[in-house]
């Protein structure tokens, strides 16, 4: 036993004897054991110190062992010490003694026998510390409950601060929230962002969904699909016990735009771990929808767009590429993102379109540009595109509005062709009028003198002369101002047929001018057209092939059936190819034009204007190349007509023709080849 | 001389020159040539004398050859007509002459274009 837990043991008598007495008896018991000789010197001991027990005296002096008792017993802080009488057995004695019926009061007869005292003492000892150890429990429980106590009002506090932060956060939130506190979500509150969704008056149960016979100002859609009460975000988590992803509603209301909200719902679970509600978010959307809308619209029309719409940084790199790009240069966006559009459509500037305008071509000095364009798509086709640029992205990229307009230049072209052809045809016909009309009468009138029986040899000579230099104006007018046709529709006429019959004509000069004749048909080369016109073409193109060989040659024509191509119908092509002596690279250019000969005195200049024109009317081209060899040269005439058998495309071989005038230019530069391939 | 170079012709043209020498080179031919100096007056004509053949230019003020054309046909459908003309341009109803020819072919073909046409009619009847 420790120290500590030693119990105070108050010894009183008046007689020192007997308090040695007792305290050889209770010393074995290890207590401590403090001495009084008097009740008062006892009560003294008793304000200072704990005391468990207190055996005293009945009889002392002064003060008796009854009236300290008594005088204990008033004092509550000594209402529960254990006393202990020893006194020699009186009843009355005895009496007083139950009269305390304490349960804490004892008494011992005298003679003191040793062991019962040490018995009881020690029973009062053990239960005064045990009753001391109870009141330490006692204490330190007190002080657990109130620090437990203190711990629970903390938490609390903090609860409802929370709670009052979370109400706040509802408020404020500009996400729309509802909770649900059942599970079939009848009742439901909502923060203020909702309301505002819902356009709900404040403070009123919201109701989401129509009851029966109820009507609600807004209806709810989900991908267009109206949503009943049962579909409803928080509906369907309480029902499900699910949490809900994000799904898009629309919120339409009468007379109002519709509102997008991205809605979620996650189910409440009470103790009993079954759905007791739930709780919604719902997002506006509204603005991104629209947003979303303008662009995808905006988009659509990009893709829509006939025009081809391109978008590049400064340094050339393309970042867009519509369809209509891909269409107009046949290369597919993903080809060309990335890459440099220079690189790409190796586009220079329009040489019919050049100005000063154009020449201070940079979007990225004035912002804006517009003018015309040479292009090459991917198929290698040069297209003419009239083209709008603009600097965007605050000057960091240019887009580039592009339409191609290579159709409409050629068919203005053509249409000023035609329009110089009509013109000339219009004066043509007036002059062959006025001239075939007393041409005629002079040639009866020479056929009359010819014939005149009056006239000698030498004059029947000199009507002769003039009869022969007659057909030779006869000829001219001809072939240049009466090119009428025999019959309105056209024939099959069979293009080697044709040849043949030239050469026949032609066989004499042939002859003459030791021209050796190489044919090639791979075809009889049928279309449909006009006999005359087309021998007058050939006729032409033979005859300066015989003249350009004065001291002889090979004449070599080609009749080849030409496969249908991109641009370009089946057809026939013949070739007139000589070895006389070439064309000069100054004459290319000129050699359709009209009243241009190489021939002075003796050629019209107009065989292969006139040539060209009628092949243009079938739809066809007439191209040349003249190379110069060692020792000869050789030229090739190359007459291409379309098997049209109806339909005519007389706008194709303007551009064509038109393009051959400027690559003409080109070759005769500096090469020995004169062409306009 | 062929058979049909007995034929009686009403030659047709407002331009003297070019009428008279047309008819002197068809008389020439054998030919029996009555001249007229417009369409109407051949109308007239063909009326009171029967042809073989009607030669017109087409270029005539008052009646275009082609309508003097169309209107013999219709009274005398078995007369074939010929047309000579010095312009360019095919008319677009020249078909419903016999012949068109141009007057730069010269007399040999004129000679040969009407020697035809009466030929067809010949073995036609």
């Amino acid at each position: 036993m420790s120290r500590h837990d030693q119990a105070n043991i108050l010894m009183v008598d008046d007689q020192p004897g007997k308090l040695l007495t007792y305290e050889a008896i209770l010393s074995g018991l290890g207590e401590n054991l403090i001495q009084a000789r008097s009740a008062r010197e006892a009560l003294e001991i008793l304000l200072k110190q704990d005391i468990a027990v207190v055996l005293m005296d009945v009889s002392m002096p002064e003060i008796d062992g009854f009236e300290l008792a008594d005088m204990m017993h008033n004092h509550p802080r000594f209402l529960k010490t254990a006393i202990i009488f020893i006194s020699a057995v009186h009843l009355t004695d005895v009496d007083r003694i139950k009269g305390y019926q304490s349960g804490a009061v004892d008494y011992i007869s005298v003679p003191v026998v040793p062991e019962l005292l040490r018995a009881k003492v020690s029973v009062f000892a053990e239960l005064h510390r045990t009753q001391r150890q109870l009141e330490r429990l006692n204490r330190e429980l007190e002080e657990r409950v109130q620090q437990r106590t203190e711990e629970i009002r903390m938490l609390n506090s903090q609860l409802e601060q929370r709670v009052a932060e979370l109400e706040t956060i509802m408020q404020v939130l500009p996400v729309g929230v509802a909770v649900a506190q059942d599970a079939e979500c009848r009742d439901i509150t909502a923060n203020a962002a909702l309301r505002d969704l819902l356009a709900a008056p404040p403070e009123e149960n919201i109701i989401l969904a129509a009851r029966d016979g109820e009507t609600l100002p807004h209806e709810i859609y989900q991908q267009g699909r109206r949503l009943d009460a049962n579909s409803l975000p928080l509906q369907q988590s309480a029902r499900t016990g699910q949490q809900l992803g994000s799904m898009e509603l629309e919120i339409r209301r009468q007379g109002k735009d519709a509102t997008y909200v991205l809605a979620s719902a996650k189910p409440l679970f009470g103790e009993d771990g079954n759905v007791r509600g739930a709780v919604g978010a719902f997002f506006d959307v509204t603005s991104r929808k629209q947003l979303e809308n303008l662009l995808r619209e905006r988009a659509d029309l990009l893709e829509l767009a006939t025009e081809a719409i391109m978008v590049r940084d400064l340094n050339g790199v393309l970042l867009f590429w519509n369809a209509g790009a891909e269409a107009l240069y046949g290369w597919r966006r993903a080809e060309v993102l990335g890459k440099n559009i220079h690189d790409i459509l190796k586009t220079r500037f329009s040489p019919d379109s050049l100005d000063m305008e154009q020449i201070s071509y940079d979007p990225a000095m004035s912002g804006n540009w517009h003018g015309n364009l040479v292009q090459v798509t991917r198929e290698g086709h040069e297209i003419v595109v009239a083209s709008r640029q603009a600097l965007k992205d605050e000057g960091n990229a240019i887009l580039e509005i592009n339409r191609d307009i290579t159709a409409q230049l050629r068919a203005e072209d053509a249409l000023r062709r035609t329009e110089r052809l009509a013109a000339m045809g219009r004066v043509a016909g007036i002059i062959a009028h006025e001239i075939n009309n007393p041409l005629e009468a002079i040639t009866n009138t020479f056929y009359l003198l010819k014939n005149h029986p009056s006239l000698n040899e030498e004059a029947r000579y000199f009507a002769r002369l003039g009869e022969e230099e007659l057909l030779r104006v006869s000829h001219i007018t001809r072939q240049t101002l009466g090119f009428y046709r025999e019959s309105k529709d056209e024939v099959e006429v069979s293009l080697s047929q044709l040849l043949d019959d030239i050469l026949d004509l032609q066989m004499r000069r042939l002859e003459l001018s030791k021209v050796t004749v190489s044919k090639l048909y791979s075809s009889s080369g049928v279309i449909h057209g006009f006999p005359v016109e087309l021998k007058q073409v050939f006729l032409n193109l033979i005859g300066n092939a015989v003249q350009a060989m004065p001291d002889g040659g090979t004449l070599r024509l080609r009749v080849l059936e030409q496969a249908p191509m991109e641009n370009r119908p089946a057809g026939i092509a013949v070739s007139v190819i000589d070895t006389g002596h070439g064309i000069q690279p100054e004459h290319a250019r000129q050699l359709f034009e009209p009243f241009f000969t190489t021939k002075s005195t003796k050629g019209t200049g107009l065989g292969l204007w006139i040539s060209k024109g009628i092949v243009q009317k079938y739809g066809g081209s007439i191209r040349f190349r003249s190379t110069r060899f060692e020792s000869r040269n050789v030229t090739c005439f190359k007459v291409f007509l379309p098997d049209s058998n109806g339909g005519r495309l007389a706008t194709v071989t303007a551009g064509d023709s038109r393009r051959a005038y400027s690559q003409m230019a080109a070759s005769v530069a500096g090469r020995s080849s004169v062409s306009d391939d | 001389m062929s058979a049909t170079t007995n034929a009686i012709i009403l030659c047709v043209d407002d331009e003297e020159i070019p009428r008279t020498l047309r008819k002197l080179i068809l008389e020439q031919q054998g030919y029996t040539v009555i001249a007229v100096t417009s369409g109407r007056e051949a109308l007239d004509k063909l009326a009171e004398s029967s042809f073989d053949l009607v030669l017109t230019d087409q270029m005539m003020p008052g009646m275009l050859g082609t309508e003097l054309t169309r209107q013999i046909k219709q009274i005398m459908p078995g007369l074939p007509v010929v047309i000579v003309s010095g312009v360019n341009e095919l008319p677009p109803d020249a078909s419903c002459a016999d012949r068109f020819i141009s007057k730069i072919e010269g007399p040999a073909a004129l000679f040969h274009g009407i020697a035809d046409v009466l030929q067809q009619y010949r073995t036609a009847s």
